[in-house]
């Protein structure tokens, strides 16, 4: 059952990469706290729209907490909220999850394996907390 | 017929808010892994903006399509925005008109409606490759991903060799680990081995006995680092 006791209304922006599975995990982990964890209480934001300088996702980063969700070094997710002047509340990075679970098969860059959707729900969990205690 | 190139380069929109972007993202996927894997490519969107001028050449080094799920064209206006004009432009929305409503955004619950709508952008996104190759002569299979600019997550970071107690290790993305520490200001020295070691830690399985060994490795590569990339940085 979805819990949205605590949670106030927040960003939750996945890097989208499309290279490789950690891409997939973090739009995964996203779509679950926002439509599964918190609902209504979460929301995400096209990171392409974000990048492009659209004036309304802009301000809606710039006026709501951020947690970006990134699967590879470069932090796509991180650095363009921030550039955008958003305040990332926490940036989760898809790799410090994975290497929990060293060793597994996590899927590809197109569809998930079991152990890649266990990535997906302990990431989102991670995100939804930040989540629920940010303002 | 025009320059040769080595590969039509295809950008996806992120699209997370919309069906329509989860659908560019799985089309895309399906022609690089399956449609055309020998003539295509690709590139995330955002990095254009959070990578550097290696990224930012792709649209100038690959005849380029752009895959978008709304009429605000992100991919496209990103691309020409930061890399380069761009040979087509495709619409989701406009490929699939209504039917794209019965559509999910997550793979999870991917349905029938989810898997035509992605055939059909796919088979789109292929065959305007296949235009693309007969108009400007791209050459399958005749570059490495290393030939050009390509999607970083594409690739495997580029690693670091450090001797630890006699034995040489790699560490994936250890040059992308100093140089966002260098610009973050911090100074070469024994005193960077806790920050340099916790960064390290995050992408590289280390035991805690050999946590002093990898510490002082890490400091020396580090200086060694610094010195090279200062003396680039005043050879301009």
């Amino acid at each position: 059952m979805a819990d949205h006791r605590q949670a106030k209304k927040t960003l939750v922006i996945p890097c989208s990469g499309v290279g490789k599975v950690h891409g997939l995990i973090s739009r995964e982990a996203v779509y679950h706290v926002t439509d599964k964890l918190l609902p209504g209480n979460a929301d995400t934001a096209c990171l392409a729209l974000l990048v492009t300088g659209d004036d309304e996702t802009k301000r809606k980063v710039q006026q709501t907490p951020c947690v970006t969700v990134d699967g590879c070094p470069k932090l796509c997710a991180f650095k363009n909220v921030e550039l955008s002047g958003g305040k990332v509340a926490k940036g989760i990075r898809v790799y410090d999850v994975m290497k929990r679970h060293r060793g597994a098969n996590f899927g590809t860059a197109t569809a998930l394996s079991d152990e890649g959707w266990t990535v997906v729900e302990e990431l989102a969990a991670e995100a939804a907390q930040v989540a629920r205690q940010a303002d | 017929m025009g320059e040769t190139y080595s590969k039509v380069g295809i950008i996806s929109c992120s699209g997370e808010e919309i069906p329509e972007g989860t659908i560019a993202r799985q089309a895309v996927r399906r022609v690089l892994e399956a449609l055309r894997p020998q003539d295509t490519v690709t590139l995330c969107l955002p990095l254009f903006l959070a990578g550097e001028e290696g990224e930012r050449r792709f649209a100038r080094e690959h005849p380029t399509i752009t895959v978008d799920g709304c009429l605000k064209l992100c991919a496209k206006q990103g691309t020409e925005k930061y890399s380069g004009k761009v040979n087509t432009s495709l619409v989701v929305s406009d490929i699939l008109g209504d039917s794209a409503k019965g559509c999910c955004r997550s793979t999870r619950h991917t349905n029938q409606a989810n898997d035509k709508a992605v055939w059909l952008v796919a088979e789109r996104i292929a065959s305007e490759v296949d235009a693309l190759a007969r108009s400007v002569r791209v050459e399958p299979g005749n570059a490495s991903a290393e030939d050009g600019a390509c999607c970083a997550c594409s690739k495997p970071s580029q690693g670091g060799k450090l001797e630890i107690n006699g034995t040489a290790v790699t560490i994936s993305g250890l040059p992308l680990i100093f140089d966002h520490l260098k610009k973050k200001g911090l100074q070469p020295g024994s005193g960077s081995g806790d920050t340099l070691l916790q960064n390290v830690k995050v992408y590289h399985a280390i035991e805690p006995e050999q946590e002093a060994a990898y510490r002082n490795a890490l400091a020396s590569a580090y200086q060694t680092y610094c010195g090279q990339t200062s003396q680039c940085d005043l050879g301009g």
